[in-house]
């Protein structure tokens, strides 16, 4: 039994509706509890009078773990040689900047106060490896979603117009089978598509073997994952990333939805006009008035920052597109198992490059014009907009708006001229940045114990000291608890732990087992009893790691 | 079917003893040794047999004489504790074998080098000059209308390629399997298996496998319409090197399958640099996918851990604290000749037939008692092996299927990661 005391902080919990009031926080066990009756012995106190209290932070959309990844440490050797994390007696060597090593990203993550990450892109067929580099990312939870929408089983049932139940089945079935949290999908359809050399994909072009939209593709996966009751909505990454003029195709996608719930990933990357002498424009305002209308859209915003990064996708259409423009120039394209595919290019976003320029400003558009701190969230689709470890620079132009036009004024000039965000006055406060990384994807996630400070929740705690530079205060807490225990000490670890993996288990049919299985003996190169993970197993790929499962409650 | 509760073969069991990773073995657990009895190839047939059988009572030995796991950890881990830069070998490990390896090189400050990376750096240094384009088993078996096969048969390295990924009953998309066209570059290769079920012979360019780097450039060459000299390169009427552009183009979903170790080392780079040239000219108007065949000995297996834990590949040195890439460096064969590494760690569980390096450095060997041994090493720690003998997961060739290995059979010998994190941990207790 331990019973630990935060005393006197200044506690910011959106998700309880409290913003900068001075509280008592009590844990017992790894939870928070209420204050406890007199006589409890208090085993360790904390005095954080005048620091602030947020719950642990929670990066909703980060490529942490799987094949591409793994691509792309192997692919640059140059991207970890000026980025040592040395060994120590409590942590182990590791390195990397944009695509680091697993133990350095969850060690980084941690002293950055974030206790859990959600890799999106988890490939069916791939979901072993994920979780298996998850769980070689000490110090946070994690949980993916799993990539539906170019997989052969799933397009030959559209093909063959089966009914929305055999699909629901099959969904959760997948879920299951990968012991993942949602359901991405990635350029719908496209996957396949490229795969019989078709090089795009419009919202409603057919796949050329299967006659299946990408439309259709978002319309059965989006009511399967509301009707099953998984509380994270299709998390998808729409048609045409990058494409100027996509902005179209992009408020398209929120119409496949039918009005169910569906959150937009990276969102910046899907928001591109044809205006002006380079006919690249910014469609920002468009894309941030449709979200503030359509209270079923969420979206995540994939901010670029200048650097050198690494883009790690699924969509290998677009990526093998793109590969041309990558520095240094070099690729990984993969076609994957009838399943999916990935495309790994690496990437230098240049302040001074019209379009990089542009790129930048209409992320931060999209973040200032969203209303609601509860439907957008903060991601660079790291490494893909940038590492994670710019999320502090990200939170202070965010914050603070001189700041901000400051960076603006050393922009591409062409590029500024093109974007309204020095008309933006806009600035994030702290409960703004508490809702967006704690309380709001907790909720989009599911996560009843988690993105809040109410007595029930796991002590994932995070202690700040006040700075009036926002990017200084949150690069380094000054304490950090994970399920009640301290782990990170003024920006250092301090105990290394091992977080627990989330996973949904919704109901479902086992009679769609006698479609999946002899589809395994037909055509795939494993059998369906090595391709399901079983909990027992997950939790011996992910080297120990505490499995919680999320149960849904069918809708519909 | 089998009813697994009463019988005593087990089904759909995978088999780590190649890359290619087949799960549809059964395998019957009830005689003295596993016996392979459906699926399956002789490899697997054999070391099924021969790995299941090795002795369960074998002891740990210091010197050769027998001693206590613990006294053999313990002595492991002084001799690590004494040495400046030990090196790590061997390392056919699945994933929990690796996991365990990493954390001991990194505490003992060491560098692993995989048995096979000789060929496996120089792979993963194409990647990193330039990438690729590359497929999965699963999209060879139903996509693949032609097979080019550069310096390798395959099956050499994989038995079962072409029953598992090429002359199958059947593809998801109207294509018969039988109708694909096999093509080999390179002589001295076992072809009968590229005969198609309807007796359609492949075809062979024969020519010395160290000419390889002029076949590979007649053919993109061709491709990119510039000239070639002579009416016929190495050999072979320029015609038929012609024709075989004109199919790649016209192709749907070519794959070019190599083999790292198939090539001269020193001409790897330039071989798999060829490659990719091709495989991404022909993407222009076509789709065409790289297969690299590897994931022998588990080499995938520990190369894609040791990655994703530290970023780096292998031969990277843990010596100073933080990790430092050097491949060419790094190599431990290199580092144990010139006398850099001063002790060495030979630790496989998948693997017995390669022995360690006479070095004249203190040498420690966890391993199957099988271990082929050219001399009794200081410290001899016996292992099981995984997918026979205890749970488990394997990389398989394309590195992105991981299958999970089954314990067959019991024993009382420990597994590779039990012995590695304990030295590890006694370790620490010598430099505390
Ligand atoms: S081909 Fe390889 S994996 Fe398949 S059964 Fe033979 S040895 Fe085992
Ligand atoms: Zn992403």
């Amino acid at each position: 039994m331990s019973l630990i005391k935060l005393s006197g902080g200044r506690v910011i919990d959106p998700a309880n509706g409290v913003n900068d009031q001075v509280r008592d926080i009590w844990v017992r066990d790894g939870y928070i509890v209420a204050a406890p009756d007199g006589n409890e012995k208090v085993t360790a106190e904390y005095n954080i009078s005048g620091r602030i209290v947020m719950s642990g932070a929670i990066d909703m959309h980060t490529h942490i773990g799987g094949g591409k990844v793994n691509i792309a440490r192997e692919m640059l050797p140059e991207d970890h040689r000026g980025d040592t994390v040395e060994r120590t007696e409590l942590t182990r060597s590791s390195c990397g900047h944009a695509a680091p090593g697993t133990l350095a990203a969850g060690y980084r993550y941690a002293e950055m106060g974030y206790t859990a990450c959600f890799e999106p892109a988890v490939l069916p067929i791939n979901a072993r490896q994920a979780h298996m580099e998850m769980g070689d990312t000490p110090m946070v939870d994690t949980g993916g979603y799993v990539m539906l929408g170019s997989d052969d089983f799933l397009l030959r049932m559209l093909a063959a117009n089966e009914d929305q139940q055999a699909i629901n089945d099959y969904v959760a079935w997948t879920l299951n089978a990968t012991q993942t949290v949602g359901v991405k999908v990635v350029n719908p359809g496209a996957i396949s598509a490229f795969k019989f050399n078709q090089r795009k994909l419009d919202l409603d072009e057919e796949n050329a073997y299967y006659g299946v939209t990408p439309r259709r593709i978002l319309q059965v996966l989006s009511r399967a994952v509301h009707e099953l009751g998984v509380p994270k909505p299709l998390h998808v990454h729409a048609s045409n990333l990058g494409v100027p003029g996509n902005v179209g195709t992009t408020l398209g996608t929120m119409d496949a939805a039918e009005g169910l719930p569906i959150h937009l990933t990276h969102i910046q990357f899907h928001s591109y006009g044809t205006e002006g002498d380079r006919k690249f424009s910014s469609e920002a305002a468009r894309i941030a008035e449709a979200i503030n209308r359509q209270k079923n859209v969420t979206a995540d915003v994939g901010q670029i920052l200048f650097g050198q990064t690494v883009t790690a996708s699924g969509d290998n259409m677009v990526q093998y597109r793109n590969a041309d423009h990558g520095s240094p120039k070099k690729s990984v394209i993969m076609d994957i198992e009838c399943d999916a595919g990935c495309g790994v290019v690496p990437f230098k976003y240049k302040d001074q490059n019209f379009v990089n320029a542009l790129q930048w400003a209409i992320g931060l558009e999209i973040f200032l014009m969203v209303d609601d701190p509860w439907r957008v969230f903060l991601t660079t689709d790291h490494p893909n907009g940038a590492p994670f470890t710019t999320y502090p620079h990200l939170i202070k132009l965010l914050m603070d708006r001189s700041y901000r036009n400051a960076m603006l004024d050393t922009i591409n000039p062409e590029a500024r001229a093109m974007s309204n965000l020095g008309s933006l006055d806009r600035e994030y406060s702290l409960y703004e940045i508490a809702t967006m990384t704690r309380a709001a994807p907790a909720k989009l996630i599911g996560l009843a114990d988690r993105g809040h400070l109410a007595p029930g929740a796991a002590a994932d705690i995070v202690v700040y000291r006040e700075n009036a530079d926002p990017e200084r205060m949150f690069e380094k807490p000054e304490l950090v608890f994970k399920d009640g225990e301290l782990v990170v000490r003024d920006g250092r670890i301090v105990k290394v732990v091992r977080g627990n993996i989330h996973a949904v288990k919704p109901e479902f049919d086992i009679g769609i087992e006698k479609k999946i299985q002899p589809y395994f003996e037909r055509y795939h190169s494993v059998r369906m009893s090595n391709f399901k993970i079983s909990n027992d197993e997950l939790c011996e790929c992910g080297g120990g790691t505490k499995l919680i499962p999320h149960a849904c409650k069918k809708r519909g | 079917m089998t009813n697994e509760a009463t019988s005593t073969v087990m089904t759909e069991v995978a088999c780590p003893m190649c890359g290619h990773a087949c799960d549809d073995l059964s395998v019957d657990t009830a005689g003295a040794s596993l016996a392979v009895v459906a699926k399956g190839c002789e490899r697997a047939r054999s070391s099924f047999a021969r790995l299941s059988t090795v002795g369960d009572s074998a002891l740990p030995r210091i010197d050769g004489k027998p001693v206590s796991l613990d006294a053999a950890c313990a002595e492991a881990a002084r001799v690590l504790g004494a040495a400046t830069l030990p090196v790590f070998g061997g390392m056919a490990l699945d994933v929990g074998g690796a996991r365990a390896a990493m954390e001991l090189a990194d505490q003992a400050g060491g560098v692993i080098d995989h048995m096979n990376n000789e060929f496996g750096w120089r792979a993963s240094r194409v990647v990193q000059d330039g990438g690729g384009i590359n497929t999965t088993l699963a999209e060879v078996r139903n996509r693949a209308d032609l097979i080019l096969l550069v310096g390798t048969d395959a099956v050499s390295a994989q038995p079962r390629f072409f029953e598992r990924c090429v002359w199958v009953g059947e593809t998801m998309f109207d294509l018969a399997p039988a109708s694909r066209r096999i093509v080999y570059l390179g002589g001295g290769l076992d072809t009968a298996p590229g005969v198609s079920p309807d007796g359609r012979q492949p075809d062979v360019f024969e020519f010395d496998l160290m000419r390889m780097p002029e076949a590979l450039s007649v053919l993109n060459a061709l491709m990119a319409k510039q000239p070639v000299t002579g009416e016929a390169p190495l050999g072979i009427a320029l015609a038929r090197w012609q024709e075989l552009v004109d199919a790649l183009f016209a192709a749907k979903y070519s794959v070019v399958v190599w083999a790292g170790p198939a090539f001269d080392a020193a001409q790897l780079d330039l071989n798999v640099g060829a490659v990719v040239s091709l495989v991404r000219k022909l993407n222009v108007t076509t789709r065409c996918n790289s297969l690299p065949l590897a994931g022998n000995d588990g080499d995938l297996s520990m190369g894609a851990v040791h990655t994703w834990q530290t970023g780096y590949p292998m031969r990277t040195s843990y010596a100073s604290g933080a990790p430092k890439f050097d491949p060419v460096h790094n190599g431990i064969t290199r580092l144990l000749q010139t006398g850099e590494a001063d002790a060495l760690v030979w630790l496989n569980s998948l693997a017995d037939h390669v022995a360690p390096p006479a070095c004249g450095v203190p040498t420690v060997v966890i391993a199957p008692p099988s271990q082929k041994l050219d001399g009794e090493p200081h410290v001899f720690i016996p292992v099981a092996t995984p997918g026979i003998h205890h749970s488990g997961h394997f990389v398989r060739t394309d590195k992105v299927v991981t299958l999970p290995l089954r314990a067959l059979r019991a024993t009382s010998l420990p597994a590779a990661e039990t012995v590695a994190m304990s030295i590890a941990a006694k370790l620490r207790e010598v430099r505390t």
